[in-house]
């Protein structure tokens, strides 16, 4: 009987330790009075996840950008990292009826059937930073991540000369992004033999994971050359990891996303050497939706540059990468 | 003879000894795959006490949660919460760091406190109580940061940013001491034991919060204050949230209010690895010492050998059933 307990007690605890993550927290549309004396337009802004510090950016730089136009409000609504709760956030605006939707899907297939509802149903849909499957939307914002991947394999080969001992800290391998700028990376060293990938661990994007991790393989390897991580949280935990050992001299810590408050500020303090923007779009999906609002045809892919951040150029504001 | 049978007998049967048995087998492992000797380095020993000692932390008062018969889930989200706060406090604010300390730790114990308060007074349900706790302050964490990391990036009205120094005591609490041989972080987890310990051994509180989880009622009938005694160890297990709060802030010279997600479920193995029993009135902080090890050794092996994340996580789950089979087969 007291085992039966046990059993239930502990089984209740995982169930609603899960349960608890997943507390509904939709924000109400506007009330539709204020709304009509407020704003000519509605925007439903769906965000997959808000416990990133890119998409809380993201979001910002929506808000930011959508205050310069008083003709419009935004309604955020935040899925946390559930594609279903993102599904039914999604029908939430359809059924409101706004006027354009902004999506940042979590996962692309999921959140596909939902999107080509929205075009049916008359509401131009702005596909931001991930994609959906196939061509049903209005248009897609977002940079590439195969190309930033690429672009920070070219550069990690010239830095070392095309030889040295690499450690690779994936992002969440189960994600697109992470899957992007591993293959772009690997594509980039492919011919140089001399580059010898000697760990290679996920550290689901978390730095406290990162650090761990590294503090492993500085236990195993004597010699490390760099660090190359998919996000710029990952390449601060493992220079925090190298820098408890004394080798963070020794070793060239490479980063991404390159928000203001954590990438550029490690490069400005000569933590990483060098972090690869990953912009947010959020300025440009306001844009694209302006057009789209104010009857003017937009492109049907835009895809945003990216600068590369170093301790040479940080102060000029970066330098855009070529093509 | 037979006295001697008898105490050899006992000494077999000790919970310490079947807790470290557990943690004997995972260093036979360690030795075993040792990952080109990195196991052997006392480097490797070292990062793995300071990775843990967060955890270890928490688990003090999860152990004294547990042993008084009940269960708190709100760990997590309290540690995250007042490294939010703390990092508000230190590098937004400038506020003296120990007034900071003090501060955090006020908030830390008023949510055990308010927890304890709904279990003692209002007899809600444990898991519930803390429940609500954990999506209550994982909020306030949020709400309190803006839901952006707190760091050394502080973000001015026009929404460009300037960069301050990392306060001194986040430096301090990082540091390495003893020829760099322990870190900070785990001189404070072992002060933490020591203080559960004394609570619970050498205080009447600590018989109390024993009594009250082997048998509530006659506890109650003994004259026992049940109500205060539970108060007092959840108060204790959000007090030490905040130090453990306070640790992860300054090693991450951040304050995330993300932190800390399911950290409670691994301050609950460790307690339950280490043989304190989930039905409340048994149990020892050494006990727990020994579960904190006994996982820490085992994160640190499989990531020396960079174990993929599929085959840690079935070989963690196989291994924590295999632990506690192992103590129960010996009764």
């Amino acid at each position: 009987m007291k085992k039966l307990f046990l059993l239930i007690m502990f089984s209740a605890v995982l169930i609603l330790a899960g349960c608890a993550k997943k507390t509904p927290q939709t924000t109400a549309p506007g009330q539709p009075g204020a709304a009509e004396t407020k704003a000519k337009w509605i925007i439903g802004m769906s965000q997959c996840n808000l416990g990133e510090p890119y998409r809380v950016q993201q979001n910002a730089d929506v808000k930011m950008a959508a205050e310069q136009h008083p003709e419009i409000e935004v309604v955020f609504k935040d899925a946390q990292n559930d594609t279903l709760r993102q599904q039914a956030q999604m029908e939430e605006f359809i059924s409101a009826g706004v006027n354009l939707i902004i999506i940042s899907p979590k996962e692309a297939a999921p959140l596909t059937p939902v999107v080509a509802t929205a075009i049916d149903k008359g509401i131009p849909v702005i596909i931001l930073d991930r994609k959906v499957v196939g061509d049903k939307y209005t248009c897609f914002v977002g940079a590439d991540n195969t190309k930033i991947g690429k672009a920070a394999g070219k550069w990690i080969v010239e830095k070392l000369g095309g030889k040295g001992k690499v450690v690779e800290l994936r992002g969440l391998m189960t994600t697109p992004p992470a899957q992007e700028r591993h293959a772009g990376f690997r594509e980039a060293i492919k011919g140089s033999n001399g580059i010898e990938i000697i760990f290679d661990v996920d550290m689901k994007w978390l730095e406290p994971n990162a650090r761990k991790e590294m503090e492993s393989a500085l236990a195993r390897f004597p010699q490390i050359d760099l660090v190359y991580a998919h996000n710029d949280a990952g390449a601060h935990g493992a220079y925090l990891a190298a820098q408890a050992a004394g080798r963070e001299k020794d070793i060239i810590f490479v980063g991404i996303d390159a928000l203001q408050q954590e990438g550029q500020a490690y490069v400005k303090q000569g933590l990483l050497s060098v972090s690869f923007e990953y912009p947010t779009g959020g300025k440009e999906a306001v844009e694209a939706a302006m057009e789209i609002l104010n009857g003017k045809t937009v492109p049907k892919d835009i895809t945003i540059k990216s600068r590369i951040f170093t301790k040479e150029n940080i102060d000029a504001g970066g330098e855009w990468l070529s093509e | 003879m037979k006295k001697t049978a008898n105490l050899s007998n006992s000494w077999l049967t000790s919970p310490v000894t079947r807790a470290m048995g557990a943690l004997l087998i995972i260093f036979v492992i360690g030795l075993l795959f040792n990952a080109d000797g990195a196991f052997f380095k006392w480097g490797t020993h070292r990062d793995m006490l300071r990775a843990v000692s967060v955890y270890g932390i928490l688990a003090c008062g999860m152990t004294m949660v547990i042993i008084s018969g009940g269960i708190d889930l709100s760990v997590g989200s309290i540690l995250a919460l007042t490294a939010v706060c703390f990092s508000l406090f230190t590098i937004h604010k400038g506020i003296n760091p120990f007034v900071a300390v003090i501060g955090c730790i006020c908030i830390g114990t008023l949510c055990g406190v308010c927890s304890g308060a709904f279990i003692a007074r209002f007899k809600i349900q444990p898991f519930i109580a803390t429940l609500a706790m954990m999506v209550f302050a994982r909020g306030v964490a949020k709400w309190v940061s803006g839901g952006q990391k707190i760091s050394t990036a502080v973000q001015q009205a026009d929404g460009s940013y300037k960069y301050v120094d990392v306060p001194a005591i986040f430096n301090s609490i990082s540091s390495k001491i003893m020829g760099n041989n322990i870190t900070v972080v785990t001189i404070i987890f072992l002060v933490c034991l020591l203080i559960s310990w004394l609570l619970l051994v050498k205080l009447r509180y600590g018989r109390y919060i024993y009594a009250i989880g082997g048998n509530e009622e006659a506890a109650r009938l003994s004259g026992v204050p049940v109500a205060m005694t539970k108060i007092l160890a959840y108060g204790m297990s959000g007090l030490f949230c905040a130090v453990a709060g306070i640790c992860q802030a300054a090693q991450e010279l951040q304050g995330d209010p993300e932190a800390g997600v399911a950290y409670e479920l691994s301050a609950i193995a460790m307690v339950v690895i280490g043989g304190t029993s989930l039905q409340g009135g048994k149990g020892s902080i050494w006990l727990t010492l020994i579960g904190v090890l006994t996982i820490g050794y085992l994160e640190k092996i499989l990531s020396i050998n960079a174990v993929g994340e599929d085959k840690r996580l079935m070989l963690t789950g196989a291994i924590i059933i295999a632990a506690v089979l192992l103590q129960k087969s010996k009764k």
